[in-house]
């Protein structure tokens, strides 16, 4: 079976003993986590700020109907994906736990470094969308259902609805009120008035635009579950993504 | 066989990757935090199509009430626009805008703006052909030299630079405040406000899910998984005490939340939605119409000679004599030396101080209609970019002439109209 030639190697024996062996295999382990790790990182990054965008850039984008509704359904796609990654390939209920790390990681370097390092925004009007707690949700789920199906049915409609209870102990600080100039504004709105983004004018934020009035101020749930149903269809779909993708195939070449 | 391939190609990968990985997050670190950043000196206002520049709005009396400042000083940003009759077919009219300034990042804070006296921290409507006073309160953050814009954002048309002056501020950014008082009385610094919380908040969440994901990591780490769920052994690898593991896990997150969630509320009660409109109606200037009318009859431009050539037919219907004393277009001012001989405080790359000439520089008399051609001629005109004009799609252009009569009045009319473009043969431009 062996097809080793090294020198010192036992007759047959590709590693010299039974630790080197399992030294090999942790090290290896440690390798495809961090590699894995870094490349979810960069590629769900890109994902979701292109996709979310402005909505998780600036404090005052974050409404109670636009933000809810678009944030975790576009955070639900590299979530499915891993899972369907880890599940079925390690048994690990770490997929949608691990790339919503790797996304908040990704994003506290960028905000803090270019937004604030840069740019000198303060970290006050562009601090990231929470996401954790959805993570862990939608891997227990699957790990407690062993079913994508359920997974995804229960997962979505949580991931949608556990989104802006997650975010607001940090955002409801921020929607006290003032009196400017005789206008009221919250502290969303006036951090965004008060530090100029040149290429970011008061129009094109979406602040509870539609309509959508019947249900008053209560908003916030009719997003989120909205946001819950489409997350479901979401992870039915990058379920199948991160399936098609999860596969050594690529690497089976013929010397190896 | 599988599994004789995957330690081969680990064993191969354990070296090379490791020191591969190391090399290039010490690079990426480098990179993103040690590069030095260098000021930026310009907003791109250079590379707006002439056409834009020139017929959307047109900035006069822009007024930088201080050019040095300490941090935590404050500084006014005035003047007028015109809203340009001919707006270009091109730009979305401004039925929705947004004044704005144009600086590299908040190095000055917007602490207010107005536009005539309505106070305008969200998007407002404006009417073409009218004219608008605004101002702009700044107050000093970032230490450095800066080129400070006033600007108007429309939407779907973009955003519309005005003149920039260079601003020093000195001091130490660490001095900075924001303080705000909020509707309950009390004062915060909006600057620092609620960051604590906010890392404290985020870091906990990170930290419990790199913990999360550690542990099961650590209990079988990846390939011997992937061995046993290729064997058909994945039901050993998530059995009831896993589940049962998970599930502590999971009413303990929810537990949090909403402990979080509670907490918040109770500290803060009182709390609204973010507050967006658009604010209609906004008064434009009132003052009395000109007494002068100005009627184009055609234009050319010199592109070697940076020459804009106007045939007008001016036409004095007030009391005193007037004659032609600035040109202004995209910012940039255009003086004709025999009416206006004392230099204005301006920007001197904005300024060409004896940029204006005209065919006929006799005053133009009470009741008198008088065909006459203006010329202005400039290097910034080219510098500026103005002579981008010769290949715009819609090669018109426009601007703001003003009247000066004995008695110190000033009169503004809007001029504009299609240009011809004069090449010469002999030179290349």
């Amino acid at each position: 079976m062996s097809t080793s030639t090294e020198a010192g190697l036992p007759p047959g024996k590709t590693w010299k003993s039974k630790e080197e062996f399992l030294g090999c295999v942790i090290l290896t382990d440690w390798i495809l986590l961090v590699v894995l790790f870094a490349v979810l990182l960069g590629s769900f990054h890109i994902h979701y700020m292109l996709l979310a965008g402005d909505w998780d850039f600036w404090i005052d984008f974050k409404d109670r109907r636009m933000w809810p509704t678009v944030a975790p359904i576009v955070a639900m796609c590299f979530a499915a994906a891993a899972q369907a990654f880890f599940w079925t390939r390690f048994r690990l209920p770490i997929g949608a736990t691990t790339v919503v790390l790797a996304l908040l990681i990704g994003e506290w370097i960028n905000r803090y470094d270019n937004f604030w390092g840069w740019t000198f925004f303060p970290i006050n009007l562009v601090f990231p969308s929470a996401l954790i707690p959805m993570g862990f949700w939608l891997d227990i789920v699957l790990m407690i259902s062993g079913s994508w199906l359920v997974t995804a049915l229960l997962g979505g409609l949580g991931w949608g609805l556990l989104f802006y209870p997650i975010n607001w102990p940090a955002l409801a600080q921020y929607h006290q009120a003032a009196e400017i100039d005789g206008v009221l504004l919250t502290l969303a709105d006036l951090i965004g008035f008060n530090y100029v983004r040149t290429g970011t004018p008061e129009y094109i934020r979406m602040v509870e635009r539609g309509t959508l009035r019947t249900f008053g101020k209560d908003v916030v749930p009719v997003a989120a579950f909205f946001s819950g149903f489409i997350s479901m269809l979401v992870y039915f779909l990058w379920w199948k993504v991160g399936q098609w993708f999860s596969t050594t195939k690529y690497l089976e070449l013929e010397e190896v | 066989m599988k599994s004789s391939i995957i330690l081969k190609m680990a064993k191969r990968l354990t070296t090379r990757v490791a020191c591969c990985w190391a090399i290039g997050l010490a690079a990426a670190v480098a990179l993103t935090t040690l590069t030095a950043s260098t000021p930026a000196v310009a907003h791109g206002e250079r590379s707006q199509q002439a056409f834009l520049r020139m017929r959307t709005l047109n900035w006069y009396d822009v007024k930088w009430s201080k050019t040095e400042l300490n941090v935590n000083d404050e500084m006014e940003l005035t003047g007028k626009v015109h809203v340009f009759a001919g707006w270009p077919q091109a730009v979305a009219r401004p039925g929705e805008a947004f004044l704005n300034v144009g600086e590299p990042g908040p190095v000055l804070i917007r602490k207010s703006a107005f536009v005539g006296d309505v106070p305008v921290p969200r998007t407002f409507s404006m009417d073409v052909g009218k004219d608008y006073e605004y101002k702009i309160v700044l107050k000093a953050r970032r230490p450095g030299r800066f080129h400070v814009h006033v600007q108007i954002n429309v939407k779907d048309g973009g955003p519309i630079v005005g003149p920039g002056q260079w601003i020093t501020i000195k001091g130490d950014m660490k001095d900075f405040t924001n303080p705000v008082t909020l509707l309950d009385g009390s004062v915060i610094d909006l600057e620092t406000y609620g960051i604590k919380w906010v890392y404290i908040y985020h870091f906990l969440w990170m930290a419990a899910a790199a913990a999360w994901i550690l542990y099961w990591f650590m209990t079988k780490g990846i390939i011997v998984r992937y061995w046993q769920v290729k064997a058909g052994r994945a039901g050993e690898l998530i059995g009831p005490n896993e589940k049962r593991i998970g599930a502590i896990t999971l009413a303990g997150v929810l537990l949090a939340v909403l402990g979080f969630y509670a907490a918040a509320n109770k500290e803060f009660p009182r709390t609204l939605p973010m507050q967006a409109g658009l604010l209609t109606g906004i008064s434009p200037i009132d003052e009395p119409s000109p007494t002068v009318s100005v009627r184009f009859r055609g234009g050319s431009y010199t592109v070697p000679g940076r020459e804009l050539h106007i045939k007008t037919t001016i036409v004095n219907n007030g009391k005193e004599p007037i004659r032609v004393g600035e040109f202004t277009t995209a910012g940039l001012r255009f003086l004709n030396p025999d009416v206006i001989p004392q230099r204005p405080d301006f920007p001197d790359y904005l300024l060409a101080d004896r940029g204006l000439s005209v065919s006929d520089p006799s005053p133009i008399q009470p009741g008198e209609t008088r065909n006459m051609e203006v010329i202005v001629q400039d290097a910034r005109f080219d510098i500026e970019r103005l002579s981008d004009l010769a290949y715009d799609t819609d090669s018109q252009f426009g601007g703001l002439l003003f009247f000066f009569d004995p008695s110190g009045g000033r009169q503004r009319v809007e001029i504009g109209g299609p240009v011809i473009p004069k090449f010469r043969s002999d030179v290349t431009l």
